[in-house]
């Protein structure tokens, strides 16, 4: 399966809602502790396994996340390190990007989500411990929300309730916003260790998955959040990242500091039903394709970005 | 409060109940006049472009109405009166074409910053993105991770200048703080601080300051622990940590942090707590900095040892590879330094030096402890937060007390405190003594491991021991420019001559071109010894140190050159000796050289000083004007070479190197410069062909091995390794010919 390498450490990959070929990396150098960043567009190729770089945009600090827009194809948002939100344009000339660039996060901006049922608005977890609500016409965030009381790593808005998010948080609580609301509605102590991820499932819209520095992922269900419906344990190290499957209800991807990919069915028994060892340092962007069912991609600190099958092995050609 | 916080409402401004700041308009405005972004360089590159023509129209216009759909955003709710101008504000933005709004920006943009008093220096990373600088930083920091011997001695002076500004060192702190978190889940947290501590520390960036400190909620055992590390060795640090023992304290009284929290946020909002918390640190110990930083590194080594133990204890393979691990952990080893914003491999001179200054360092913590003059701050402390818990029994009264002081006059308060004595004159008196005499013990350390870096090492088995005129054949090959083999016979001279002031001059010559700064040095100084007053002697000393980044020492042998120069020693006054600034040096250079512009050699000294303040623009023209006067100077144009690597002008340098090449093809320095200038250009399989022809001239030339290590890995020669390490001349030579 096709490899792209890129020159810094990855942090981040998605795949375009628009395209199924189409996907977008955030890297950074020096492992994010100092230094620039790049977003890179890539394609795979249609008829052989190589992956091709359709433009790369370069950023004076290194970037920890990018999210497709979900209303127009060639628009994505990226998480910067100096705490700025970028708006980049692939269809507009270089000379013409970033868009936008927004700058209010006192520090750096860790995770993004584009609403993908409103489509019009996208949040911004930032290590300032708030997240922000933006639109990309205006030149401020609609709303600051703060309550966690340490970095909050990523948000997750609901697949089915517009106004609805999530966000996980080093406070070791996920915590569940309501956009028309004030504060937070919902306080889940999830971990005993900080929270590095969140997101919900795409089938059932109660249930959200969390990952923490505890190596463990946890299911929970909403309505009733003192006990997790699961506990996934297998990772040994930090979990970064985890994705609920866009196509199988029960089926959630995990990337972690243990170097490996792990795919999981929360509802069995033997809960790891799959592991990828491909990566030769940290995996911290893992991602599945909205558009291909068991497409997926992940990156890391050893700067390559593998996409595969699910099934497959990533590394096979 | 800073005028910022004024204007957008933050911290103590907030309205109770309004949940956030910046959703006000006027704080949006105010956001957007004096910027917030600590890269205004960068923005004003980009924002011009935000009024994008094309795709931008159809884009945006239709935005508006849905928005104000959106539930839940701030702005479709009737703004409050005092906003009206904030409003006016964005509907004007809005109202602008697209040119409009794009002069609106630029304008904003172009505000001077008010928020950005903490770090004056931060400037974008590096003016261009994927620049050479850059690209070595990054090139040479994984490949010494690479390199499984440790503590190998790597020349730094080659490297383009990779200074690390305040603000670098932030986010290094910072990041570093939060990442380790997330490593080392395993472990407890005394054992992340201490890996946190070690990095920086070996960094030397200032780790009092955690601007991002652990979870709340754990902090109790967490400043207790900060506390226990960081207290006893760090005397400096004992202000800051009052404050924290303060608030242990109040925690441990009350029990509940979070009421503290809460009704601390009531008053200023969550993150401004963290803010505020941070402002304080980083002023208090900006002053404890200044007597902390040495002393915080004893500390370190210690630190440093456990790390570099933790991370070898996974047998997992590939952690064991893991390049990112083993850059933290040559970071934390101190394998990695940055000495005066340069990130370069710890020296073998550099760990003496430590290890010497330890010794000096040892004796004045001893005497620290006993003496009862340490009690001084401690006592202070004690006092201080006595008399707080006295002033401030009720919680609410403690907490509306501290929220009514203005950080700033908190400060102030606490250096008048200071100042007028509260400590009582003597102890501080006393304290002061102290520190004097340990900035003496550090001075006297210092000056011990100059000497003994210093010696000169003579090579055993010497052939030309016995030989009647060595001198004369010294010269004849170097001249011939056999260095390693006039060495020895050089060698040889000063052995039989020890008070031969050219002998050991020409040796000194003769190290530096075979591209041995330190026996250079040592014969250099010897010459200088014999004849103090010798020109050549005092402009190669300054040369060389400024090779090795010494800078007192390089102005101290220039401005000798001067002194003792029989056309411009009128220019020195002779009480300028003591105390050498380097404006005041530059100056007299300058005075000379335009008391007679035809001497080559007050160009070259210019070059040099030039080089000195990395000036190297500068520094390029001199050696230029030097170059016109002197075209057949082969160490010239090596010296014009290396100054415009420095100044990342790789393909320049290439030129000027093999000019010099091309008049004295056996200039092993040259060589050597030239494969540092094509690895510097990523052009690593070309610089192993120039570093192995440099190494088959001068096999004892250490830095060169060092350099072709790196080229070998960066280049995914890993093969060849193992005849580097083994220094397996003829192999290499085949492998790579040139």
């Amino acid at each position: 399966m096709p490899v792209f390498k890129t020159p810094f450490n990855g942090y981040s990959v998605r795949f375009s809602p628009f395209y199924e070929s189409r996907l977008a990396v955030a890297t950074a150098q020096n492992f994010g502790i100092l230094g620039n960043g790049r977003v890179h567009v890539i394609d795979l190729s249609p008829t052989s396994p190589t992956i091709n770089e359709l433009i790369a945009y370069d950023t004076a600090d290194g970037v920890y996340d990018v999210a497709w827009s979900e209303s127009h194809d060639s628009v994505l948002v990226a998480a910067i390190a100096d705490g700025s939100v970028k708006v980049y344009d692939t269809a507009l000339p270089p000379q013409s990007n970033p868009l936008r660039s927004f700058k209010e996060h006192a520090r750096e901006v860790h995770g993004l989500d584009y609403n993908p049922t409103r489509r019009d608005s996208f949040l911004s977890a930032s290590w300032d411990d708030s997240v922000k609500l933006w639109t990309l016409d205006r030149p401020a965030s609609l709303r600051t929300f703060r309550e966690h009381a340490y970095c909050v790593y990523s948000v997750a808005w609901n697949p089915k309730h517009a106004d609805i998010f999530a966000s996980a948080s080093g406070d070791c609580t996920v915590r569940i916003w309501d956009v028309r609301e004030p504060g937070s509605t919902m306080i889940i102590p999830g971990h005993e260790h900080e929270i590095l991820s969140c997101d919900w499932n795409k089938y059932d819209d109660c249930l959200i998955a969390s990952a923490s520095v505890d190596k463990s992922i946890r299911i929970w269900d909403v309505r009733n959040y003192r006990v997790p419906l699961s506990v996934l344990n297998g990772h040994g190290y930090a979990i970064r990242k985890i994705k609920f499957s866009p196509h199988k209800r029960n089926l959630i991807v995990s990337c972690s500091y243990d170097m490996t990919v792990c795919l999981w069915d929360f509802m069995v028994e033997d809960a790891l039903v799959g592991r990828h060892d491909h990566h030769t340092e940290f995996v911290v962007g893992v991602d599945l394709s909205v558009l291909v069912d068991g497409l997926m991609a992940s990156t890391g600190w050893d700067e390559l970005v593998y996409v595969w099958q699910q099934g497959m092995d990533p590394r096979a050609v | 409060m800073s005028m910022r916080e004024l204007v957008t409402g933050g911290a103590a401004c907030a309205v109770p109940g309004s949940s956030s700041s910046s959703s006000n308009p006027l704080g949006a405005l105010a956001n957007a006049l004096i910027g917030s972004s600590s890269k205004t360089q960068e923005r004003l590159r980009e924002i011009p472009n935000a009024a994008a023509p094309t795709s931008d129209t159809q884009f945006y216009s239709q935005v508006d109405d849905s928005v104000a759909a959106l539930p839940g955003s701030e702005l479709d709710r009737p703004f409050l009166h005092s906003n009206a101008q904030g409003s006016d504000f964005i509907r004007g933005l809005r109202s602008f074409d697209d040119n409009g709004l794009a002069d609106a920006w630029e304008e904003i943009q172009r505000q001077p910053h008010l928020d950005h008093l903490y770090d004056p220096a931060a400037a974008p990373i590096q003016p261009t993105l994927d620049g050479p600088p850059q690209r070595v930083l990054s090139s040479f920091l994984h490949s010494f991770v690479d390199s499984s011997r440790s503590g190998i001695p790597l020349h730094p002076t080659p490297l383009p200048l990779l200074g690390l500004s305040q603000g670098d060192k932030q986010c290094i702190r910072d990041r570093s703080s939060i990442m380790a978190r997330h490593f080392f889940a395993d472990k407890s947290e005394d054992f992340i601080n201490a890996q946190v501590n070690a990095l920086l520390s070996s960094l030397e960036i200032e780790n009092d300051v955690r601007a991002r400190g652990p979870v709340p909620g754990r902090f109790r055992e967490l400043e207790d622990y900060w506390n226990e590390s960081q207290g006893i060795l760090k005397p400096g640090a004992r202000s800051a940590d009052g404050w924290v023992t303060e608030f242990s304290q109040y925690t441990a009284q009350h029990g509940d942090t979070n009421a503290w929290v809460r009704s601390f946020e009531q008053q200023h909002g969550a993150s401004s707590w963290a803010s505020e918390f941070e402002q304080e640190q980083a002023q208090l110990t900006s002053i404890d900095h200044l007597n902390g930083g040495d002393v915080a590194n004893l500390a370190a080594i210690e630190q440093t040892r456990m790390l570099a133990h933790t991370l070898s204890q996974n047998d997992d393979p590939k952690f064991q590879n893991s390049k990112f691990l083993q850059f933290l952990s040559k970071m934390s080893r101190g394998e990695l330094i940055i000495d005066d914003n340069q990130v370069k491999p710890a020296s073998g001179s550099w760990a003496t030096e430590y290890q010497q200054q330890y010794n000096g360092g040892g004796t004045w913590a001893d005497e620290f402890v006993h003496n009862e003059v340490f009690r001084g701050p401690d006592q202070w402390v004690n006092e201080f937060a006595t008399e707080r818990e006295r002033h401030e029994q009720a919680d609410d009264q403690w907490v509306n007390e501290f929220s009514k002081l203005h950080v700033d006059d908190w400060v102030e308060e606490f250096g008048h405190q200071v100042g007028e004595g509260i400590l009582g004159d003597t102890s501080s008196d006393n304290w002061a003594n102290a520190y004097d005499e340990f900035l003496n013990e550090q001075v006297a350390a210092k000056q011990r491991s100059d000497a003994s870096s210093g010696v000169y090492v003579f090579s055993d088995m010497n052939p030309y021991v016995g030989h009647p005129n060595p001198l004369k054949e010294g010269q004849e090959l170097f001249r011939k420019g056999l260095l390693s083999e006039a060495v020895l016979a050089l060698e040889a001279e000063v052995m039989k001559n020890p008070e031969n002031a050219e002998g050991w001059r020409l040796l000194g010559i003769t190290h530096a071109e075979n591209d041995d700064d330190q026996q250079a040095i040592a014969a250099m100084m010897r010459a200088q010894e014999a004849d103090p007053t010798n020109l050549e002697v005092l402009l190669a000393l300054g040369v060389s140190h400024t090779n090795e980044l010494e800078q007192a020492a390089a102005l101290k042998y220039l401005y000798g050159w001067l002194q003792h120069h029989p056309k411009y020693g009128t220019l020195a006054p002779p009480e300028l000796g003591d105390s050498l600034y380097y404006a005041d040096v530059a100056r007299l250079f300058n005075e000379a050289a335009q008391m007679s512009p035809e001497d080559a050699d007050v160009h070259i000294v210019l070059g040099v000083l030039y080089n000195l303040s990395r000036e190297y623009d500068k520094a390029i023209a001199s050696f230029k004007t030097a170059l016109k006067l002197k075209p057949n100077d082969y160490s010239l144009w090596n010296k014009l070479g290396a100054t415009q690597a420095n100044s990342v002008q790789s393909a320049d340098a290439i030129l000027a190197y093999q000019q010099a090449l091309d008049l004295k093809p056996n200039y092993v320095r040259a060589w050597a410069n030239m494969g540092i200038s094509y690895a510097n250009q990523g052009l690593y399989e070309q610089s192993i062909r120039y570093y192995v022809r440099a190494l088959a001239m001068n096999p004892k030339a250490d830095n060169a091995w060092q350099y072709l290590r790196i080229s070998l890995s960066c280049a995914s020669r890993n093969d060849m390794l193992e005849p580097c390490d083994s220094r397996n001349l003829e192999l290499l030579q085949k492998e790579f010919p040139l």
